[in-house]
């Protein structure tokens, strides 16, 4: 079912997506067949969810906002895994009972 | 016996390890013999599939090492497998590869310039990631080659400028050891892997200078770094050196007949041949690069080259070193590079050849500028016949050095030089300004002036000698005065040595097994070339 949807979220990590979490976010977005694109804070440029390079390098903070969209099969599911992970912090807690 | 030497630091890791030190940029290069890509041809390099295939290959040793890893090794597996899979980095060296750039060449540059950003980024987090990433782009280019990452001897101090994760995940550190890093960071991935490890180290040691095995303390507690055996700090950038220093003065005692002193050098094709240098030799006169930089992966792997070439210059000391930068193309192919069609239509080689692919020309450029810190080194371009081609190389240089000052690596502007194996060059040897020495390659200088084929060269070797002692004699003049040597076989054959006198070269580069008969010879001549009297 090809669909296109989008969604906003508030990163809540506290030193934002460095390289642990944002393996995190580029594995679920790589697990889904439609094309996932991230914005940072309003931003017009649209970065490949998929790749931790781009995802790395987008400086995203604690409190940035990210608008996530996607395009094609399970489109819908993917936004709401992505937006839900950010939500749950990375699952970093629950992983190593720390922050850093 | 020197003073121990008491470096600050900075801790990364808490704890004291005492042990011999290994240094990590001169990894023991195999010789050309026993390596298993050695043989030209035997493994080349395809096109993007090879690629995909040595990605393969490296995430599947990645994800072996993460097999039984802790949670932090495993994270950082784990971001390494993710920029290996990442699909941008496949868009970008595919994008490489359709604006004709050679496979490996374009997986090095995607890669470079991800490093060099991130080497740019303003926060500590983000630099302290770009060794992960140096560290794949070696993985696959090891993979390309056949060749793993080596390991160091277990209970060793690891010294050296910064260390790549994989590294410290394949090492045995149960006998003990630690970690002193120049430069480093206590907020990269082996700072945390030491740190979960209880493995003790230092970063920002600055660049100093050790031996291999050299007693060393690390002090992770009070950030200290201590060489029991002494040492230096190496300032970095290292001054510059003159030319003429660096290609002409040698205390070696060697005279003709009649007292001229005369320099004798040897010609090498890789590091291991100068492991026993007699301390009586002049330098390496001739490093031939392309036999230790014998495949299109080793070409494009910077970190390798700069490996062998300080292993080099480490061995060679004081003395001078010149090395020829690849002299491939023509009846010298290059492991990999068949599959260039641009190539093997042109029939380029030497510096042209390099020019035309001036990837290749910029690796090797920067692990040269990097190399030509730790020690006496000039470089040499072969095949030169024009002199904007030496123009256009400096100009090269000039442009990586500029890059690597960016990055803030240490290096420095060696003097370059070239061949003199072109009829037309050496007859206009006065127009070569820019270059800062001359070497006589007489094999290709014969072959061109008599219009040999390869297969005839030998049979006209001895007839056509006398035209090439005649354009040398005229070519020493018009060198006026410039550093000027000679490294073909003719130097090496006691029956030329009096017209190569005669002609006014003083300084001779030969194998190492002619050294000794080459070195009696001069002894036995005046320096015009006459018997000395008595004989």
């Amino acid at each position: 079912m090809h669909v296109n949807c989008q969604t906003e979220v508030e990163v809540k990590h506290g030193v934002g997506l460095h390289a642990r979490p944002s393996v995190t976010f580029t594995r679920l977005a790589k697990s889904f067949p439609c094309s996932i694109e991230v914005a940072v804070n309003g931003s017009d440029i649209w970065l490949n969810g998929k790749s931790i390079i781009k995802i790395m390098g987008a400086r995203i903070r604690k409190g940035s906002i990210l608008r996530i969209r996607a395009d094609g099969i399970l489109a819908e599911e993917a936004i709401r895994a992505l937006k839900e992970l950010i939500e749950r912090n990375f699952d970093e807690e629950k992983k190593h009972g720390r922050t850093a | 016996m020197a003073e121990p030497l008491r470096l600050k630091a900075k801790s990364a890791s808490p704890g004291i390890a005492s042990g011999p030190a290994f240094l990590a940029e001169e990894p023991k290069a195999p010789s050309a013999a026993e390596r298993p890509d050695a043989a030209p041809a035997s493994r080349a390099v395809g096109g993007y599939s090879a690629l995909e295939k040595a990605i393969d290959i490296s995430i599947g040793e990645l994800e072996h090492l993460a097999d039984g890893a802790d949670a932090e090794s495993r994270d950082i597996i784990d971001f390494q497998i993710e920029v290996l899979r990442d699909p941008t980095i496949a868009e970008a060296t595919g994008a490489r590869m359709e604006a004709d750039e050679n496979v490996v060449f374009a997986w090095v540059a995607t890669l470079d310039a991800y490093i060099g950003e991130l080497e740019a980024a303003d926060e500590e987090q983000m630099r302290a990631r770009a060794v992960d990433i140096l560290d794949i782009k070696n993985r696959v280019l090891g993979a390309l080659a056949g060749t793993p990452i080596a390991d160091f001897p277990p209970g060793s101090v690891f010294v050296g400028k910064d260390m790549e994760p994989s590294r410290f995940l394949a090492h045995d550190w149960s006998k003990g050891g630690g970690i002193a890093l120049f430069a480093g960071s206590t907020a990269g991935h082996v700072a945390l892997l030491a740190r979960a490890k209880s493995v003790p180290m230092v970063v920002g040691t600055g660049r100093f200078s050790a031996a291999d095995g050299d007693p060393v303390r690390v002090d992770g507690d009070a950030g200290t770094v201590v060489l029991k055996a002494g040492g230096m700090l190496i300032p970095s950038p290292a001054p510059a050196r003159t030319a003429a220093a660096d290609t002409q003065t040698a205390s070696v005692e060697l005279r003709t007949a009649d007292g001229v002193p005369i320099l004798l050098s040897i010609n090498i094709n890789d590091p291991a041949e100068i492991d026993a240098i007699d301390p009586a030799t002049a330098g390496v006169g001739l490093m031939r690069s392309e036999f230790s930089v014998a495949s299109v992966a080793d070409a494009a792997n910077e970190e390798r080259q700069l490996a062998i070439y300080r292993r080099v210059l480490d061995q060679a000391g004081e003395k001078p070193v010149t090395i020829r930068m690849l002299d491939i193309g023509g009846d010298k192919p290059l492991a990999g590079l068949e599959d260039l069609p641009a190539l093997a239509a042109s029939g380029l080689r030497g510096i042209r050849l390099l020019l035309a692919q001036p990837e290749i020309a910029r690796v090797q450029a920067r692990a040269l500028l990097r190399a030509a810190v730790f020690g006496r080194l000039s470089v040499m371009l072969p095949m030169v016949t024009f002199p904007d081609e030496v123009d256009r190389m400096r100009e090269l240089f000039r442009e990586e050095a500029e890059k690597l000052g960016r990055r803030a690596l240490p290096h420095r502007m060696p003097p370059i030089g070239m061949m003199v194996e072109v009829p037309s060059a050496a007859l206009m040897l006065d127009t070569f300004g820019a270059a800062a020495f001359f070497s006589f390659g007489t094999n290709d200088l014969t072959q061109y002036l008599a219009a040999s084929t390869r297969d005839d060269i030998d049979a006209d070797a001895g007839k056509t000698a006398p035209a090439v002692l005649r354009l040398m004699t005229q070519a020493v003049k018009l060198a006026a005065g410039k550093p000027t040597s000679i490294c073909g076989d003719m130097a090496g054959n006691p029956s030329y040595l009096p017209g190569l006198l005669a002609a006014g070269l003083r300084h001779f580069s030969v194998a190492p097994a002619r050294r000794p008969e080459i070195r009696s010879a001069i002894i036995g001549l005046n320096a015009d070339g006459t018997k000395a009297a008595g004989e």
